[in-house]
């Protein structure tokens, strides 16, 4: 099988896996306790802490929770910081973030969403005039997960900051950390990422926090661990996994970054124009291209590629109910194009010639949709 | 004293000469349905009684003997020697303390030497004593504690009727291959089919890769919850997506679903008769969808011989929705997977579509071939 959804989750590292075994059958003790075997696991944790944060960010002035996974980090950043008045995010979230926003709703703050442009980024101008005096809370995704469009928060949460100096700055970064090279600016108070989907485990994210924000708050409540802001004997084997995996990756983060736009771009080039459009823009996460065969519907498209030994992601399913991604609705896309959409996203392990052989299949699967 | 569920059939006692047949497959299904629980069934007049098992499983044993068609109804309980001191002892056990009640003899042993109303009285008499809290109430008691007086020489002493599902036994009108989907509607008809004794072979039609292999395990475990009831250890599957696309193809696009349809109907005629079925069971209820109008059950009908039989024509869709949940399949029949893609939906289907239109576009295809395709996918997955 040729693994082309890096997107949705990645095969875990064996290298990490192997590494981390240790801390499986060997090391298994809590890291709470106090002797010998516990404090190895802490100092395990301490020291997968410190790395895994200072690749992205200045370790003076940022702090890493360790979480089960990016969802629940998004949670509690969210309901951590939009306590009152209104919170501002984008229409082209991920759920964790885009239902989080809704809830909100119902524990009296008022939620915002700002417009996106074609290629899934967000509209700048438009989310700055919903921010105001009373924003709490301002939430864009660094990379879209159905498109791969970056955002800019840097300079987004430079310019946030200017309009609503008290209002705080988060981003989920899952399908950024540990596949483009970017470092948090100071203006960046919360951002969550998760180990699986850079070759890590599932069970296993992370919230990382500007220290500046002292208001975080714990959602689950017990032990004290991770400072007490989340409680809860630690994974520590997934930890672990999170810790090796990401060394891997951020040891040649560039080079790959660079050589998987390559593969993307080869990829595109490969499809016939015919059938496909493109709705991932140039500049984006190397690792995404999101497609369109109009006509066809993705989901369909997606077991014949499976059955012809590629897995892909999708972007609709056949479903009359709920049957197109709500994120690519808000880019402004017609019905024919939302029902054929398909997401290939790469990770450093593809090679040129598994994306050369699935565009073939892509192209093959779709000539062949409707007999 | 013996602990034993005395279980009652319900129209088996209609069935003349053939009424030992009726019986016989009874106590099949009985058995087929407690195996795995070590128990011993018996058969007395007009009663089975299941004794010999372990009381721990007194529970799993009346719930399965509750899904099996035939049981009028069935009640827990102990059976004694006929003298008045075992009747009682057993008596006391099942009697509640305290509360309003009654004593409710019947006699199939006519020549007992004491009546029904002496034996209520004395019986009544001596709970009365033993606990002082009870009360007797004759016409509206809150317990009642029926005494059964048999031929044998024993009393069955019990406390409730627990009502069976009725119907007749599974196996005694023959068999008939039920059209299953996911929805809410033909595990319903197939339930209501073998309540009246009808063997039921499963047929389910998908067309992957439009449709995905979650819907599919959704029919597979519908068909198993089914089977609690019905019997039967597996499932056919036939893929029917070459004529899909055919008739996609090829053919008017309001005819989409008719065509289809009457594809199934054949397919479904030919393995009725590989697996000895008389009949095909489909779930239509008229006027529920646009090929469920007269017109479009006309048009399918004029392919098969077979009778199809549907149970639920003349049914509302919230009686079926409530059929369903109490049978245990509208939780699974909801869950989300279509069967069927959207791509091969007409916008505007033929709701009463011409006989001889349908033929006409019907000879664009190789009726025959893809038939024989579709059946040569034909998979069996086991319950």
């Amino acid at each position: 099988m040729i693994y082309l959804d890096n997107a949705a989750t990645t095969r875990p590292s064996e290298g990490a896996l192997a590494r981390a075994q240790h801390y499986l059958t060997e090391c298994y003790y809590n890291p709470s306790a106090l002797y010998g075997g516990g404090a190895e696991a802490a100092r395990l944790l301490g020291e997968a802490r410190a790395f895994l944060l200072s690749r992205i960010a200045d370790p003076a002035r940022f702090s890493l929770t360790f979480t089960s996974c990016g969802t629940e980090a998004d949670n509690q950043a969210i309901f951590s910081a939009a306590r009152r008045g209104n919170a501002v995010t984008t229409a082209g979230e991920h759920a964790a973030v885009s239902e989080s926003f809704k809830e909100l709703k119902n524990r009296g703050v008022e939620p915002r969403f700002a417009p996106l442009h074609k290629d899934g980024s967000v509209d700048e101008e438009a989310l700055l005039r919903l921010v105001d005096e009373k924003t709490t809370l301002v939430s864009v995704i660094h990379v879209s997960n159905e498109t791969g469009a970056v955002n800019d928060i840097a300079s987004l949460a430079r310019r946030v900051k200017e309009r609503a100096p008290r209002a705080l700055f988060m981003s989920d970064g899952v399908q950024a950390y540990g596949k483009i090279p970017f470092r948090l600016s100071k203006d960046i108070d919360l951002y969550t990422v998760s180990a699986h989907k850079i070759g890590g485990l599932k069970g296993t994210g992370a919230l990382i926090r500007n220290k500046s924000y002292a208001g975080l708050c714990a959602h689950l409540h017990g032990g004290g661990q991770e400072g007490g802001l989340r409680s809860g004997t630690e994974n520590v084997f997934g930890i672990a996994c999170f810790y090796y995996a990401a060394q891997e990756k951020f040891a040649s983060l560039e080079a790959d970054a660079a050589r998987l736009k390559g593969y993307r771009e080869r990829l595109w080039e490969a499809l016939d124009k015919e059938r496909f459009v493109r709705l991932s823009p140039a500049d984006g996460s190397p690792c995404i291209l999101t497609v369109s065969a109009p006509g066809t519907r993705g989901e369909t498209v997606q077991r014949m590629l499976w059955d012809r030994g590629v897995a892909v992601g999708t972007g609709s399913a056949c479903n009359s109910k709920k049957p197109h991604s709500r994120v690519l609705e808000a880019c402004g896309y017609e019905n024919n194009v939302l029902d054929g959409v398909l997401r290939v996203s790469l990770c450093p392990s593809n090679t040129e010639e598994e994306v050369l052989f699935a565009a073939e299949k892509l192209n093959e699967a779709v000539r062949s949709f409707g007999g | 004293m013996e602990k034993v569920i005395i279980v009652r059939y319900a129209e088996i006692h209609l069935k003349g000469k053939n009424r030992g047949y009726f019986e016989r497959v009874f106590c099949v299904n009985l058995e087929k349905a407690l195996k795995g629980i070590r128990h011993e069934l018996r058969r007395t007049s007009g009663r089975y009684l299941v004794a010999a098992f372990a009381e721990s499983d007194a529970e799993e044993i009346c719930d399965r003997i509750s899904r099996v068609f035939g049981v009028h109804s069935y009640s827990l309980g102990l059976r004694v020697p006929n003298d008045p001191e075992s009747i009682f002892e057993a008596a006391k056990r099942v009697s509640p303390q305290s509360g309003t009640f009654k004593v409710d003899t019947h006699r199939a042993d006519k020549k007992y030497p004491m009546t029904s109303p002496e034996l209520n009285a004395e019986i009544g008499a001596r709970l009365l004593q033993t606990y002082p809290a009870l009360k007797v109430d004759v016409r509206t008691p809150a317990h009642s504690v029926y005494l059964d007086i048999r031929e044998d020489g024993t009393a069955l002493v019990f406390g409730a009727f627990e009502e069976g599902v009725g119907g007749m036994p599974v196996g005694t009108s023959s068999k008939g291959v039920l059209l299953i989907s996911g929805g809410i509607d033909s595990p319903v008809a197939g339930y209501m089919m073998a309540k009246r004794g009808m063997e039921v072979e499963y047929l389910h039609f998908h067309s992957y890769p439009y449709t995905n292999e979650q819907a599919r395990d959704k029919v597979v475990e519908l068909a198993r919850i089914l089977s609690r009831y019905t019997g039967g250890t597996a499932i056919s599957t036939v893929k029917v997506t070459h004529i899909q696309e055919e008739i996609h193809k090829k053919c008017a696009a309001e005819l989409n679903v008719t065509l289809l349809r009457r594809f199934m109907f054949r397919i479904a005629e030919r393995v009725a008769k590989r697996k000895g079925a008389k009949c095909l069971i489909t779930g239509e209820s008229l006027g529920q969808v646009a090929s469920q109008t007269i017109e479009g059950i006309t048009s399918s009908n004029a392919v098969v011989t077979l009778p199809v039989l549907r149970p639920l024509i003349g049914f509302d869709k919230e009686e079926i929705i409530l059929r369903a949940k109490k049978i245990g399949t509208f939780e699974t029949s909801v869950l989300p997977y279509e069967d069927c893609c959207t791509v091969f939906l007409p916008e505007f289907p033929a709701i009463k579509p011409k006989l001889s239109f349908i033929e006409e576009e019907e000879q664009k295809l190789n009726v025959e071939a893809l038939i024989e395709e579709a059946l040569e996918s034909m998979e069996r997955i086991s319950l």
